[in-house]
């Protein structure tokens, strides 16, 4: 059976059993699949996506959890201390108690547990976030296996930072359906790191949704980076409602992967947040990557930042999309979007469509899309003092990037993302056949100081 | 054998010829002078040196330490010790100096088969050659030339061409735009890199920078030639007289 033919025979009998005041949502997303279906093509949102490969496939949904003994698979960035949550293959992984409730109320674990064990702290965030308004979301709500579930109560500063590891290493072509709940709750903050790679050649489609709740006067510090093998499709959905005076710094790498949509849907229901989006995407071969980021203002006083750069090569195709709308009563909207490309050669295309929709005449917005080459004085200048054109373009590709890597807060992190840029500009990643961040990176050798720049 | 002999040079840009049959001979040690007026091939001379593609050498040759360079590439022409002070020095944001002189430095070496420079082997050494032109130390940190004022351009070519060591240094109009404290500065940083064994050729529009770096040679590019070749007084003579001399010498000359 195809993928989409799974989904539409099976969305009407949930996987996850949600309690009585959560079913409606499934209900909804139910409905919803069976009027829309996946005719997606003429909404403007999904129109450069393309999944029919994974959805015209016939792939394997994994049912529970891999089997013992159980590979333990921990992130080697050197100096970077995190709680670490595992989600392999769809379903969490732990050798402990599959949901922690922390002294301070802080409760981190599998979404599935927590269903059963504190539905009420999952409702405060599960499909409050969006409306039903795709058909990927409705999938995933219907279907979903399992997935981190976060809960930081009012008033916790958690100094430790949190990192979920999507896993995945099945020796079948799998279709995956996660779903991660975030809740931060007033005055609190938290940061997450979150890493999607694949540690074998295996085809996987994951269609994930994460849901996150910043509470007011809370903040996020939110990393993705995404390190997949040339034959997988990821679908990234991720939806953020804030209250007032909430902060989000969200921080998306795309390294690698065959096909990833990142989509982004930021809603501020209060006055005074402040939102600032970057993201960073590296791709070559027949890779695609399209990056989707919806922000709604509503209410007065808020800022909303998005900053993405991509380097195209070979056959790589991509698109940006982003979508700031000013409603009527937001005035003092303070907006900016902007999208800088480089094409490394005549075969790869970026489209790029920054787009401000706004209702509100108190507004400072702004957008701005550039695509080009590398520049050629710039080339010249750096091989007259003796670097050769190969080291001189990547240290310009490197320059390009640290953009947006120099607004990364966690400096292991944000040494470790460097010299993974540099690698992959080098050519080097995607022949890693594991988790790059477990990686050993003494075997690797820098012509450039990248901790100096 | 002179350390740079070029001979008879031609090279255009589209169809428009520039040089036009340039002869000249350096000798290390030499501190050698091109004046001449705006427009007349000087800058594109010090570019097909090092080359520049975007010109086309149609005819002559350079050879640079008995090796005939128009064969090689940019980089290791630079690695073989050719350096080019940038009339204009290029931005490049992003990059900051000491990754772009470690780099460069490193590459060097490599290409004359030593072992790169360690991070505080090269540190030690940016601090020593950040003296010779009184770079303050939060400039080495920032981006290559992003947002430095006309000065501190120049004397970021200056440092770098400490930092590299060349055997031979072009430099391209340094002392435009400089007021006289940073000329002094950047003439002063000249001078203590001159040695007996490496050159410099100074290409400058005024006498003014001349009287800081001493020539051994002056020559006047005229209309894609070298016209004319003299001691450091032919400089006080063109300042006194003009570019209009030149071009009257010429045409009685040429009748
Ligand atoms: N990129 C270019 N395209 C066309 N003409 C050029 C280019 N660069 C230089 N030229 C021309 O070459 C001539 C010599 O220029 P240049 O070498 O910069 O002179 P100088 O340095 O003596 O002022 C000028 O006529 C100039 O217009
Ligand atoms: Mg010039």
């Amino acid at each position: 059976m195809t993928t989409t033919d799974l989904i539409l025979s099976h969305c009407d009998t949930a996987t996850v059993q949600l309690p009585q005041s959560m079913a409606s949502v499934q209900k909804e997303a139910a409905d919803f699949l069976d009027a829309n279906k996946f005719a997606f093509a003429k909404n403007e949102v999904w129109r450069n996506v393309d999944f029919s490969d994974f959805m015209n496939d016939e792939l394997l949904v994994p049912q529970q959890n891999a089997p013992t003994p159980q590979t333990k698979f921990t992130c080697g960035i050197p100096n970077l201390d995190t709680t670490q949550l595992t989600i392999r293959n769809g379903f969490y992984q732990t050798d402990g108690e599959p949901l922690q409730k922390l002294g301070n109320g802080v409760v981190i674990g599998s979404l599935r547990t927590a269903i059963a064990q504190c539905p009420d702290l999952v409702a405060k965030v599960f499909g409050t976030t969006t409306p039903v308004n795709n058909s990927f979301l409705a999938a995933n709500t219907a279907m979903f296996t399992d997935g981190v579930f976060i809960y930081i109560p009012d008033n916790a500063n958690v100094a430790k930072p949190l990192q979920i590891l999507g896993v995945a290493d099945h020796e079948k072509s799998i279709f995956l359906q996660t779903r991660n709940l975030v809740y931060v709750g007033k005055n609190s903050s938290l940061t997450l790191i979150h890493c999607d790679d694949s540690y074998n050649h295996n085809r996987c489609f994951s269609n994930t949704v994460t849901e996150i709740v910043i509470d007011e006067y809370a903040r996020l510090d939110h990393y993705k980076m995404q390190n997949l093998n040339d034959n997988s499709g990821l679908i990234n959905q991720t939806f953020v409602r804030m209250r007032q005076n909430a902060t989000l710094l969200s921080n998306g790498i795309s390294f690698n992967g065959g096909n990833i949509r990142n989509h982004n849907e930021i809603r501020m229901d209060g006055e005074h947040c402040d939102v600032q989006v970057h993201g960073l995407y590296l791709m070559d071969k027949e890779q695609r990557i399209d990056n989707y980021v919806f922000v709604e203002h509503s209410h007065p006083n808020c800022n909303s930042y998005e900053l993405f750069k991509g380097i195209m090569d070979d056959n790589a195709h991509g698109s940006f999309n982003g979508h700031v709308l000013v409603c009527d009563g937001a005035s003092k909207t303070n907006a900016q979007q902007s999208n800088k490309n480089i094409l490394l050669t005549d075969k790869a295309t970026i489209n790029s469509k920054p787009f401000l929709e706004i209702y509100n005449d108190d507004v400072k917005c702004s957008h701005g899309s550039s695509i080009g080459q590398l520049d050629e004085q710039a080339l010249f200048y750096l091989m007259q003092r003796g670097i050769r054109p190969h080291t001189a373009r990547t240290l310009l590709m490197f320059a390009f990037c640290d953009e947006v890597l120099k607004s990364v807060g966690i400096a292991p992190l944000q040494q470790q993302l460097r010299e993974m840029v540099q690698r992959r500009l080098q050519g080097e990643l995607s022949s890693c056949d594991n988790c790059v961040m477990s990686c050993p990176t003494d075997n690797c050798h820098f012509t450039i100081d990248v901790s100096a720049i | 054998m002179s350390l740079l002999s070029i001979r008879n040079l031609h090279a255009s840009i589209g169809d428009k010829e520039i040089l036009k049959g340039v002869n000249l001979e350096i000798n290390e040690g030499e501190v050698h002078s091109i004046m001449g007026p705006n427009g007349n091939g000087k800058s594109t001379l010090a570019a097909v040196i090092v080359g520049n593609s975007k010109f086309t050498v149609t005819q002559g040759e350079v050879i640079f330490k008995g090796k005939n360079v128009l064969e090689m590439p940019v980089e290791e022409r630079a690695a073989e010790g050719l350096f080019l002070g940038f009339q204009y020095p290029v931005e490049i944001p992003g990059v900051s100096i000491s990754t772009f002189m470690r780099t460069a430095v490193n590459e060097q070496r490599k290409y004359r088969g030593l072992d790169p420079l360690s991070g505080s082997e090269f540190m030690k050494l940016m601090e020593e050659k950040k003296q010779i032109v009184e770079l303050t130390a939060n400039l080495a940190s920032r981006s290559v030339n992003e947002g430095f004022s006309g000065g501190e351009k120049k004397k970021n070519e200056i440092f770098q061409m400490a930092m590299l060591d060349p055997k031979m240094a072009i430099l391209d109009e340094t002392d435009s735009g400089l007021d006289i404290d940073a000329l002094r500065i950047v003439a002063n940083g000249v001078n203590k890199l001159r040695r007996p064994d490496n050159a410099t050729i100074v290409i400058t529009h005024y006498q003014r920078l001349l009287d800081y770096i001493v020539p051994d040679f002056v020559h006047i590019l005229y209309d894609g030639r070298i016209v004319k070749t003299g001691d450091k007084n032919l400089a006080l003579e063109l300042e006194e007289k003009g570019y209009a001399w030149i071009k009257e010498e010429l045409e009685n000359s040429n009748k």
